[in-house]
């Protein structure tokens, strides 16, 4: 008995290797998204060891040198200098801290609700809870997330918490529009019948048969996302609603700047390229995702 | 040399399509000739490569993952996968014209069959002339191509989308769009596979008599006996990539020589006589990893050691018939 | 068909209902005295409980509710807490400026879309396709306050090819207000310098918030018009001699653009969003910029006001847009149910 379980699961995790195998494959036949994930793989990299990359890590923090203000790029500072005399490459280092941790946290706060709500208003279509569920949901959605995020967190103190709160509470409807579609065509596939019938829990139908076959489509979505949640919370900092001065956040760094456009070009310049990378990356490697998991039929 | 008097020529034709995989080998060395004002007809079952060589001849193929290794596809002469875009495109129109399997796939499902049909007419018909079409004339011309397909109410047709009609109807509507243009070899790909069994006949009968009247050359394409039989007087019998055996349809369907063919014969369903056939036994091969030699070897009540080793030629088996086996090695082709 | 707009109309009536609820009840529930807001840190405590009385800010929520809900079926939307005005007099003001720009945004980002996404798809893997893909990845990741600050540089402030700021120049003598369209204004004034300038002012702007759906559209057509490209029908209409100017822009164009009318319909929600940041950098006297400044002064009532004006603008292009789609896609509109 024994050994047949063992032999299924060593069965089991060898195609699961063939299939990663597989996807590595596809995915890496388009350059574009190999180039994402090496993009992307260098910003985690450089936002973990910021303290320790970055020449000059305390003018992340306060820190004001009227001397050194207004510098142009050089050796010395990369990016050049604000008006108050910080690196501006350290705090863009910085920076990619912040929206790195906003991003995961958002999409850690606000998938998981929407995806639950979601699997439960797709499988039971039909009822109240459905509609409940899915009514709700509209309500979320029939303002653009920007604006209502911009709405909430203006309403409340601006500050990093407040900020995650209030585009987390913006994101979850999303999700649970995608599944909710996702699981109600398929609660009546043959193994959600199957599971019914043999007496499973609506707890196992939900997040062992259905879930797992929704996996692509919000792996996809929430990789998409990063770069869109990082966006919105650049715009967020960018209008002075989010991350409060003296720390460094991107959208916080291109505002201060554009004020002394054209001739400090640097100070608005650089933070933004550094945003505009950071998206681009998570778009190439959602692309790739959404093209690795397409049928195609040869 | 190319033969003078053939219309569509393909010789030696290797198609492959490249895959996570690996390499699908899908035709070897396909070779087959249409002349002119002849109705041939090209027999296999599903997946043995028959759409893959249409879609060659028109040049379709979707060219990454497909490549084509070796071959020439020739048209009065002319290397049709060598040919200049330009060349291509006044070929497609003046010349070829094409049914496809799936009549709803074969329309356009945005736009009603008039402004379809219009548009077909008035892009490739010129006046005796040399001048365009007018409004009328156009009009007219459709009518009279849906008319001749047997279609009840033109007029009504010429209106409607073509999820409106039904199956048998959309079919009638590509054979009118196929035959209303100039064109002197048609290629169809299982025109009635997807109808009615009770109305395929007189669609055929009813393509039959048109192209006749068109006097055009036909290659059709089926898994039908029944179909080859009543229409066309010349057969290509394909298997996995590559034919291997063709001849008159009578004599060939009389007096199957190669094994496989034996095999598709005798898996008819009769109505007098012994029973349901039994089929041929085993699969069609794997693309990826076919058998060596000929590909039929597997599955063959008389294979012999040669056939793994090195796929056979075509032998003369009897009037204009030859097959691919080595049963037949007596006399090479 | 009707019915169908009926039942829609409806459903966001609902929806609209509950977005108030939510709006009004995130607006209460915040930190902060409105009243006290409103009248500045030197009213005595008796003004403030005085005008907290008129608010009906001691009361409980669903009366608070109703009073509002009340007040806006009579148009009366409240009284900003920043300008002092009725917020329904704010919003005639600027929302026909930021129209003219998200109208003006749309058609542009719709003609250059299309027609570089069909040729993109036509020609794929030629060098146009590959450089518009580029552009349109680079497009979708570029937020656009960058793009707005990015073109305001490169061609105001560095080229100085277009004017900059402000929807004409500050010397120049607007137009009597009858439209609230600086351009129809300036015709309707007999005053075609005024309708000329509003012209060039409003290019750099528009294009800013045109460039993301540019992208975004391009590569959704281009897509769509790939996968359209591989049905047998576009084959047979090749085969059969239809000329390729009438096959690209006629019988490939129409069933692959349903997609893209969806996309643009869930990509005005951005449009909206955008042209937020968009009317900022350019100090466009916009409903986005009047918007911003309420949410950064917590001006409740405009706050509010500005959610509800967006909320319905998104249903009703919503609707529009399934709408066309109707039209575009006759197997939709047959499935739905009499044409």
């Amino acid at each position: 008995m024994q050994d047949t379980t063992k032999a299924n699961l060593l069965a089991a995790w060898r195609q699961r290797r063939r299939n990663l195998a597989h996807g590595w494959y596809k995915y890496s036949r388009n350059p574009l998204s190999v180039l994402g994930l090496v993009i992307l793989v260098l910003v985690v990299f450089v936002a973990i060891f910021a303290p320790y990359i970055a020449p000059y890590p305390g003018h992340a923090k306060a820190y004001t040198n009227f001397r050194d203000a207004s510098q142009a790029p050089s050796a010395q500072h990369f990016f050049g200098t604000d008006r108050i005399g910080r690196d501006i490459f350290s705090r863009t280092l910085f920076g990619y801290r912040f929206s790195l941790m906003i991003g995961a946290v958002v999409l850690g706060l606000g998938v998981a609700p929407g995806v639950v709500l979601g699997l439960i208003a797709g499988y039971r279509r039909g009822t109240w809870v459905e509609v409940v569920i899915m009514r709700v949901t509209d309500v979320f959605l029939a303002v653009p997330p920007l604006v209502l995020a911009l709405a909430i967190t203006a309403m409340l103190t601006p500050n990093l918490i407040n900020q995650m709160m209030a585009i987390a509470l913006v994101w979850w409807p999303w999700y649970s529009r995608l599944v909710f579609s996702l699981a109600s065509s398929l609660r009546n596939e043959y193994f959600v019948k199957e599971a019914e019938l043999t007496g499973a829990s609506q707890r196992h139908i939900l997040f062992r048969e259905i879930l797992p076959n929704c996996f692509a489509p919000i792996m996809t979505k929430m990789t998409l996302d990063m770069g869109l949640v990082i966006l919105i919370e650049s715009t967020l900092s960018f209008v002075g609603l989010g991350v409060q001065p003296p720390k460094p956040a991107l959208g916080t760094m291109v505002a201060e700047g554009a004020k002394r456009l054209p001739a400090e070009w640097w100070s608005t310049i650089f933070p933004a390229l550094a945003i505009v990378i950071v998206i681009l990356a998570f778009n190439l490697i959602g692309d790739g995702l959404r093209d690795v998991f397409a049928v195609e039929d040869v | 040399m190319p033969n003078p008097s053939s219309l569509l020529e393909i010789r030696d034709l290797h198609v492959g399509f490249r895959i996570f995989e690996g390499h699908l080998r899908v035709l070897t060395g396909v070779a087959l000739v249409v002349n002119e004002g002849e109705r041939v007809g090209l027999v296999g079952e599903t997946g043995c490569g028959k759409t893959t060589t249409v879609k060659s001849v028109l040049r379709v193929l979707p060219i990454p993952p497909a490549i084509v290794t070796r071959g020439e596809i020739l048209y009065r002469g002319r290397d049709v996968l060598r040919m200049h875009r330009h060349a291509l495109h006044v070929l497609r129109r003046e010349e070829l014209t094409a049914i496809f399997q799936d009549p709803l796939q074969s329309l356009n499902p945005v736009f009603t069959v008039g402004s379809q049909l219009r548009d077909i007419v008035r892009d490739s018909m010129r006046t005796p002339e040399g001048r365009a079409l007018s409004r009328r004339e156009i009009e007219a011309r459709c009518i009279q191509a849906l008319e001749e397909t047997g279609m009840p109410d033109p007029e009504r047709i010429m209106s409607n989308y073509p999820i409106q009609l039904s199956g048998g109807m959309r079919q009638r509507v590509c054979i009118a769009e196929a035959l209303s243009t100039t064109a002197r070899l048609l290629l169809a790909d299982e025109p009635t596979t997807n109808l009615d069994v009770t109305i395929q006949d007189q669609i055929l009968r009813k393509l039959d008599r048109l192209v006749d009247q068109k006097g055009s050359s036909v290659l059709m394409i089926t898994h039908s006996m029944g179909v080859v039989r009543d229409l066309t007087q010349r057969i290509y019998i394909m298997y996995a990539g590559s034919i291997v055996e063709t001849g008159p349809t009578r004599q060939l369907l009389a007096s199957p020589k190669h094994p496989y063919t034996q095999g598709l014969m005798a898996s008819v369903p009769r109505l007098t006589g012994r029973g349901v056939s039994e089929g041929i036994p085993g699969r069609i091969p794997n693309y990826l990893e076919p058998p060596p030699g000929c590909r039929f070897h597997p599955r063959c009540p008389h294979r012999m050691p040669e056939c793994s080793v090195e796929a056979p030629p075509m032998f003369d088996v009897g009037a204009d018939q030859r097959a691919a086996c080595y049963l037949y090695r007596r006399s090479p082709s | 068909m009707a019915k169908y707009i009926g039942l829609r109309l409806l459903q966001s009536v609902f929806v609209l209902f509950g977005l108030s609820l939510l709006i009004f009840f995130i607006a209460r529930v915040v930190p902060g005295d409105p009243a006290r807001q409103a009248l500045g840190l030197l009213a005595s405590q008796e003004q403030v409980e005085r005008v907290r009385e008129q608010m009906h800010l001691n009361d409980s929520f669903p009366v608070q509710y109703y009073y509002w809900l009340r007040s806006l079926l009579h148009g009366d939307l409240g009284v900003s807490s920043y300008t002092r005005r009725p917020v329904a007099s704010d919003l005639a003001q600027y929302i026909p400026a930021t129209l003219e720009l998200i109208l003006f945004a749309t058609l542009i980002s719709f003609v250059v879309g299309q027609v570089t996404g069909v040729l993109a798809g036509y020609f794929r893997n030629s060098w146009f396709d590959g450089v518009s893909r580029l552009v349109s990845y680079l497009g979708i990741a570029t937020p656009s306050f960058v793009v707005a600050i990015l073109l305001l540089f490169v061609f105001s402030q560095v080229l100085k090819l277009a004017p900059g700021i402000g929807r004409i120049p500050i010397m120049m003598q607007p137009p009597p207000v009858r439209t609230g369209f600086m351009m129809v204004d300036g015709l309707l004034a007999g005053r075609l310098d005024v309708t000329v300038t509003a012209l060039k002012h409003l290019l750099l702007p528009a294009f800013s918030l045109a460039v993301i759906h540019i992208a975004q559209e391009g590569r959704i057509t281009r897509t769509s018009i790939v996968e359209t490209m591989q049905k047998d029908y576009i084959t047979l209409h090749k085969v059969h001699g239809i000329r390729t100017s009438r096959i690209l822009f006629k019988y490939l164009l129409r069933p692959s653009i349903v997609p893209t009318v969806t996309v643009m319909g869930l990509d005005f929600a951005f449009l909206m969003s955008n042209a937020f940041l968009v009317e900022t950098v350019y100090m466009w006297p916009g409903f986005s910029r009047y918007a911003m400044t309420a949410m950064l002064n917590k001006d409740l009532n405009a706050i509010v006001a500005v959610v509800l004006v967006i909320g319905m603008t998104f249903a009703l292009v919503n609707l529009i847009v399934d709408i066309i789609i109707m039209f575009l896609d006759p197997t939709v509109r047959l499935r739905q149910g009499g044409a």
